[in-house]
């Protein structure tokens, strides 16, 4: 009898550990980095990283019900781009005729928040009315968005002097936290309620644990999938937003490394790929952990090449990790 | 039967599967160049044997002998070499492959030289064995993809044929043949005869499992009735008649008790809903089916009679090639089975783990999984109501459990059921679907299950009812309509008194 509630012992031990690891992740990396580079901890580097992980978080955000949900969007990174540039041409074509400066931003975000919707909406609708894999579909689009983008502007282009004053609300800052970073917070905040506490929220969970009985069930399966990404297509572009706001400036490939990092950080902060379990709250520590280690790399150096090795490592490592092997289901995408 | 030589028997096999018992101990015995017979109802247990015999599963207790010793496969290919083979019901052959390649999967090695498959020699290989069955008007270099199933099922059995005699010419075989007849029509049937027929005239033996009676009466020598796991009759076919096998199959008739006849109520004169003509294109068609308030109809037929496929559509995961649905009067049309619950229609689906329950969630939320949009006000579900329904449904159902937090998968079979149960009910279902609600679920849950069922009923509810065994079926029902390919073929009233008998159903399924 003692030996078995040893090994349960065991087996509680490993469980805690593995629900909560990211925690101790995120500990370990900044003790490791401090080490390495003891300049990683003072209070500009802080309240740098804390900012940069912003967009990271919002596009998190709406990465986290789809990966709850089963599902996948490859296209994330390049949605994000597509937005960044179009957001940017609006506000250039609304110029010359509308005088507030604040209006054309509104108004451009709108839009490109729209977008991100539509995209996200005919993402959702092919995986549902033609029954393909989120995966290749994701696949497509990234292909189409990568395009899109290409073909709204080639080069960077700046924000006009004119309409500068629109990005300042992006540099308040409340203490070491900044304004970016307490939008995204919140919308992911409000987001794991949504989640947690509404019909939707649960019927997305049961979606990614057994679609076919929650289909058989009576939930709304078409209808909720589709809305999962239509919301992940509003974060694209929101994050896109922070993006051009943060950098002054659009750029076609500036969504590019976003995919990877965004699953990334949903996987680090322990939500399944294989669907049906995982939390907002852990991916919002996810960032952090990926933003950490981007953080933390380039204080210590290493190569910007580099580093994308890294974050795959990381998705494995982390997938490893999480993974219950033990339960039959498989990931398949 | 003495002068003949025995090639294989099997004697006491028992096998269980998560606590319920499949095989309750069942004997045969194959003599060399005979066709045995093998029938009994779904869920008789002939296809657990014939896995056994095969090596896809062990039995759990018994003991099998083929050419006199012992015999235990622990995987196909050892069977294979003692000389069994079997044609599997749902086929085998790869169709992108060409039906040489197919005849010699997984032996590519005996054709290659220096790592390169030498294919003329496999195909002139495989013309022989073609040839061997009396088949050699099939190309081997033809893909399997552009045969019919006839010509398919003769590929599967020269493969057989084939594999069992790898080595030694004058080994005797025992061929398994599981339901091989539903896709052919009936010429291709006659020659399927006339080459069991040659294989036995070799001195070779054959299994045969069918549904169709008629069939078996015409290619056996002898047959074996199973019933719930157990033996039920074994007869040269000259004393054979489809009456005797039919009784043989269905054995004892129904219990009163068992099945809470004292509660049956009478159905009421609304009829809730109704289907008019409806058909669903090379599955089932001209179904007209009423339900009344306060009904269970009992629903009969052998696996592809289109029974199920009658539930799906009603509700709402099948649309319907033709005909319509009246709910309460009102015409409807579903596409997915969430606009069917706003109509008051859910099902309880028949495969508990992959379509009934999500494994991940608490007893809770899965109880909670079709009405958490009516507990929600504003948009926000509480914690708390789902809590408190979950404790509800614990105890009215009396529902075996460490706690409503506990993992659903985590809860026996039984259990598991009654949380599906529980969930339909919190729906506000009126109209629920039972697909075989008692698959899976040891006797005493089943019971409890049974009397669920009447108290829904009581209510006002009404039921189509999938029975896991006809007894089931009819015990349960008000009303039973049998079906065959397709089409209604019988309806019997079956009020608490006057149960219409297993025998004159079973001669409307087959």
């Amino acid at each position: 009898m003692e030996n078995v509630s040893t090994t349960k012992e065991k087996r509680d031990w490993k469980k805690t550990l593995q629900q909560n690891y990211s925690f101790l992740v995120v500990i370990l990396m900044i003790i490791i980095f401090t080490i390495l580079e003891p300049s990683f901890l003072n209070s500009r580097n802080v309240t740098n990283l804390l900012s940069d992980s912003a967009p990271l978080m919002i596009m998190a955000a709406g990465m986290t019900p789809v990966l709850i949900m089963g599902s996948i969007d490859l296209s994330l990174g390049s949605m994000c781009s597509a937005a960044n540039v179009l957001m940017l041409q609006l506000m250039l074509k609304m110029q010359p005729s509308i005088e507030n400066p604040y209006i054309i931003f509104l108004l451009a975000m709108l839009l490109t928040l729209l977008f991100g919707a539509f995209g996200g909406f005919i993402l959702g609708a092919i995986q549902v009315k033609l029954k393909v894999p989120s995966f290749i579909a994701s696949l497509a689009f990234m292909s189409v968005w990568d395009s899109v983008a290409l073909l709204i502007s080639q080069m960077p282009v700046k924000i006009p002097k004119a309409m500068k004053m629109t990005t300042n609300w992006y540099k308040i800052q409340l203490g070491p936290i900044g304004l970016p970073l307490i939008i995204a917070v919140g919308l992911t905040l409000i987001y794991h309620f949504v989640m947690t506490r509404t019909a939707f929220g649960r019927g997305i969970f049961a979606i990614g644990g057994n679609e076919r009985a929650a289909r058989i069930a009576g939930i709304r399966v078409d209808r909720y999938k589709i809305t999962v990404f239509v919301l992940n297509g509003v974060c694209a572009a929101l994050g896109a937003m922070f993006l051009l706001v943060k950098a002054n400036s659009s750029a076609p490939t500036v969504g590019e490394a976003f995919t990877l990092m965004t699953i990334s950080a949903v996987v680090a902060g322990g939500t399944s790929l294989v669907g049906g379990s995982g939390s907002l709250v852990k991916s919002i520590v996810g960032v952090f952990i990926i933003s950490i280690i981007k953080n933390g790399m380039n204080m210590v150096g290493v190569n910007v090449y580099w580093q994308k090795v890294v974050y795959g490592i990381i998705v494995l490592l982390a997938v490893t990790i999480s993974t219950d092997r033990t339960s039959r289901s498989r990931i398949v995408k | 039967m003495d002068e003949k030589k025995l090639l294989f028997s099997a004697r006491d096999i028992t096998k269980s599967f998560y606590g319920t018992q499949a095989l309750k101990g069942v004997d045969l015995d194959v003599y060399e160049g005979e066709v045995v017979g093998l029938i009994g109802e779904n869920g008789a247990g002939k296809s657990t044997l014939l896995k056994i015999i095969i090596g896809v599963q062990p039995q759990s207790s018994g003991e099998m002998t083929m050419h006199g010793k012992p015999f235990a496969p622990s995987d196909p290919m050892e069977a294979n070499r003692e000389g069994i083979g079997m044609v599997f019901q749902e086929q085998s052959l790869i169709v992108n492959l060409t039906v040489g390649q197919n005849l010699f999967f997984g032996h590519e090695k005996d054709f290659s030289h220096l790592g390169f498959i030498n294919w003329n020699k496999m195909y002139e290989e495989s013309q022989k064995v073609l040839d061997e069955v009396n088949c050699g008007n099939i190309n081997p270099r033809k893909k399997v993809l552009d045969l019919n199933f006839a010509t398919r099922q003769m590929v599967e059995i020269a493969k057989v044929v084939n594999v069992t005699k790898s080595g030694h010419d004058d080994q005797k075989c025992l061929i398994l043949l599981d339901e091989p007849t539903s896709v052919l029509s009936e010429q291709e049937v006659q020659n399927l005869f006339t080459e069991i027929r040659k294989l036995t005239a070799k001195g070779h033996s054959v299994i045969f499992v069918s549904h169709r009676l008629d069939e078996v009466l015409e290619i056996s020598d002898r047959v074996y009735v199973y019933k719930d796991g157990q033996n039920a009759g074994n007869m040269p076919i000259a004393e054979a008649t489809e009456e005797k096998l039919y009784a043989a199959m269905v054995g004892r008739e129904t219990t009163t008790e068992y099945y809470h006849l004292d509660e049956q109520g009478k159905a009421e004169d609304d009829v809730v809903l109704e289907t008019r003509d409806l058909g669903l294109s090379g599955v089932f068609k001209h179904c007209g089916i009423k339900l009344h308030k306060g009904e269970i109809l009992g629903i009969v037929g052998v696996v592809g009679s289109g029974k199920e496929d009658i539930c799906s559509v009603i509700c709402g995961d099948l649309k319907p090639t033709s005909g319509e649905i009246y709910v309460k009067g009102k015409k409807v049309s579903y596409s997915s089975p969430s606009q069917a619950l706003d109509d008051g229609i859910l099902m309880i689906p028949k495969e508990r783990l992959v379509e009934g329950i999500v494994r991940g969630l608490s007893v809770a939320e899965n109880i909670a999984l079709s009405n958490a949009e009516k507990l929600s006000e504003h948009g926000v579900v509480s914690k708390g109501k789902i809590n408190a329904q979950a404790d509800e449904w614990i105890d009215k159902l009396r529902i075996k459990t460490t706690g409503r937090d506990a993992e659903l998968i985590s809860l026996s079979g039984g259990n598991q059921q009654k949380v599906v149960f529980a969930r339909a009910l919190a729906s506000g279902a009126e109209i629920i679907i039972l697909n075989h609600p008692t698959r899976g679920v040891d006797v005493g849950a089943k019971e409890e299950i049974y009397e669920l069922i009447r108290n829904v009923v009581a209510e006002g509810k009404s039921v189509i009812l999938l029975g896991d065994t006809l007894d089931e079926c009819i015990g349960m029902s008000n009303r039973v309509i049998v079906m065959k390919d397709g089409l209604i073929t019988g309806e019997f009233d079956a009020d608490a008194d006057n149960k219409p008998s297993q025998v004159s159903l079973v001669s409307l399924m087959m």
